[in-house]
């Protein structure tokens, strides 16, 4: 039956997880400098030591991760205020396909050690 | 029988005016709500929000969204949409998607909008209109109760058409004309015109709906496409607000979609 609906409606609401790599993870531990909840994706802005995930850029590599949207982080415990500038924490995410310093999250550990997904179920932003 | 409802409804909210005050309407209210319900059975209120509602394995048949209807597109409009179709899988294997409509936050319109995702759509009914507002994209529609449809050519095409309803038993049946042809249909379908929605929403058990669907187009369609979308009641849920204001994929050079990152 799922078959047959998702024939009938837009799996997601926005766009496809195609421009990123579902089958490669990274971890990144860093500095948030912007957690923004917004519409259609809310984004992670992250400062990352130059020793994690590749290249450099003075020392810190700066990576934008995107979630679902607010109604979707919602509904796996997460609100405006989860995350704010300056915060620690470590992030899973699928990189992008393309090599920028960009990703999807899969789950975000938060300063209280709460570990986070994004939404009810992967894929679904 | 609901229609009868929407009318006594509509006498008893003068009771929410300062008419109220006025002797000879409070009297009108008054036996209007005394002889009524020997009459009309009041229609279900759909009134509230409703997830989506897949069924799955073990779901009761009854409530869980039946199997979809073929879609069949005339042969000149099927060749193009197959080629499309291809177009997109190929781009798939590459790891890319070609540019949608909905990665540049256009909203989907009647009648994708009734199911994006996993978001919920909120009802709320009177008797005068059934408004219908879908948290994707924070979509809006009106359907005018028991009032007649106009002909296709007077509604300005747009994305949510013009929408009449009546109920038909415990059945809201929905008509909506005016989509217009820049709207992707069901299944990316492409549309005329001429396009006709005609949906019946009823609830099969208590704290389900089923919205079934029906497209008619004359011009594109060998024959019309139905399909049901199924949802469960969400009593407590508060819908969130979907304004697309940090969009930042794109579409580039090539019409693929792309995620903008930032550098700082």
């Amino acid at each position: 039956m799922a078959g047959v609906l998702a024939a009938a409606s837009p799996l997601l609401a926005h766009h496809s997880f195609t421009m990123f790599d579902m089958s490669k993870r990274i971890t990144l531990v860093g500095s948030v400098t912007s957690f923004e909840w917004t519409n259609p994706h809310s984004y992670i802005e992250i400062d990352v030591p130059d020793d994690q995930a590749g290249t450099t850029l003075g020392g810190i590599k700066h990576w934008s991760i995107e979630m679902g949207s607010p109604s979707i982080l919602m509904q796996s415990g997460w609100k405006f205020s989860s995350l704010r500038k300056g915060d620690k924490t470590t992030l899973i995410i699928n990189p992008l396909k393309n090599g920028k310093a960009g990703g999807f999250l899969m789950v975000a550990t938060l300063p209280d050690g709460r570990m986070l997904g994004n939404g009810p179920a992967q894929n679904q932003p | 029988m609901g229609a009868c409802w929407g009318t006594v409804r509509r006498r008893i909210n003068l009771s929410d005016t300062e008419d109220m005050m006025k002797p000879s309407l409070l009297l009108a209210a008054v036996v209007v709500t005394f002889t009524a319900p020997q009459l009309c059975a009041a229609p279900p209120d759909f009134t509230g929000v409703w997830g989506v509602y897949r069924g799955g394995r073990g779901a009761d048949p009854k409530v869980a969204p039946p199997a979809a209807g073929a879609l069949m597109l005339k042969p000149e409009y099927a060749k193009p949409y197959e080629a499309r179709r291809a177009l997109e899988a190929e781009a798939g294997k590459r790891g890319e998607q070609l540019a949608t409509k909905s990665a540049q936050c256009v909203p989907y319109g009647v009648p994708t909008m009734m199911s994006v995702a996993i978001y919920p759509v909120e009802f709320i009914q009177t008797p005068q209109q059934v408004t219908i507002i879908s948290e994707a994209f924070s979509e809006v529609r009106r359907v005018y109760m028991g009032v007649p449809q106009a002909k296709i050519d007077d509604v300005a095409p747009g994305y949510y058409g013009r929408s009449v309803g009546r109920w038909d038993g415990d059945t809201l049946v929905v008509d909506t004309v005016g989509i217009k042809t820049t709207v992707p249909g069901y299944r990316g379908m492409p549309h005329s015109d001429r396009m006709r929605v005609t949906e019946r929403i009823s609830m099969p058990a208590a704290g389900y709906l089923h919205d079934q669907i029906t497209i008619d187009d004359p011009v594109v369609l060998e024959k019309p496409v139905t399909y049901t979308l199924a949802y469960k009641r969400m009593p407590d849920y508060e819908m969130v607000e979907f304004v697309c204001d940090n969009n930042r994929e794109y579409i580039d050079e090539n019409g693929v979609v792309r995620m903008q990152v930032h550098d700082k």
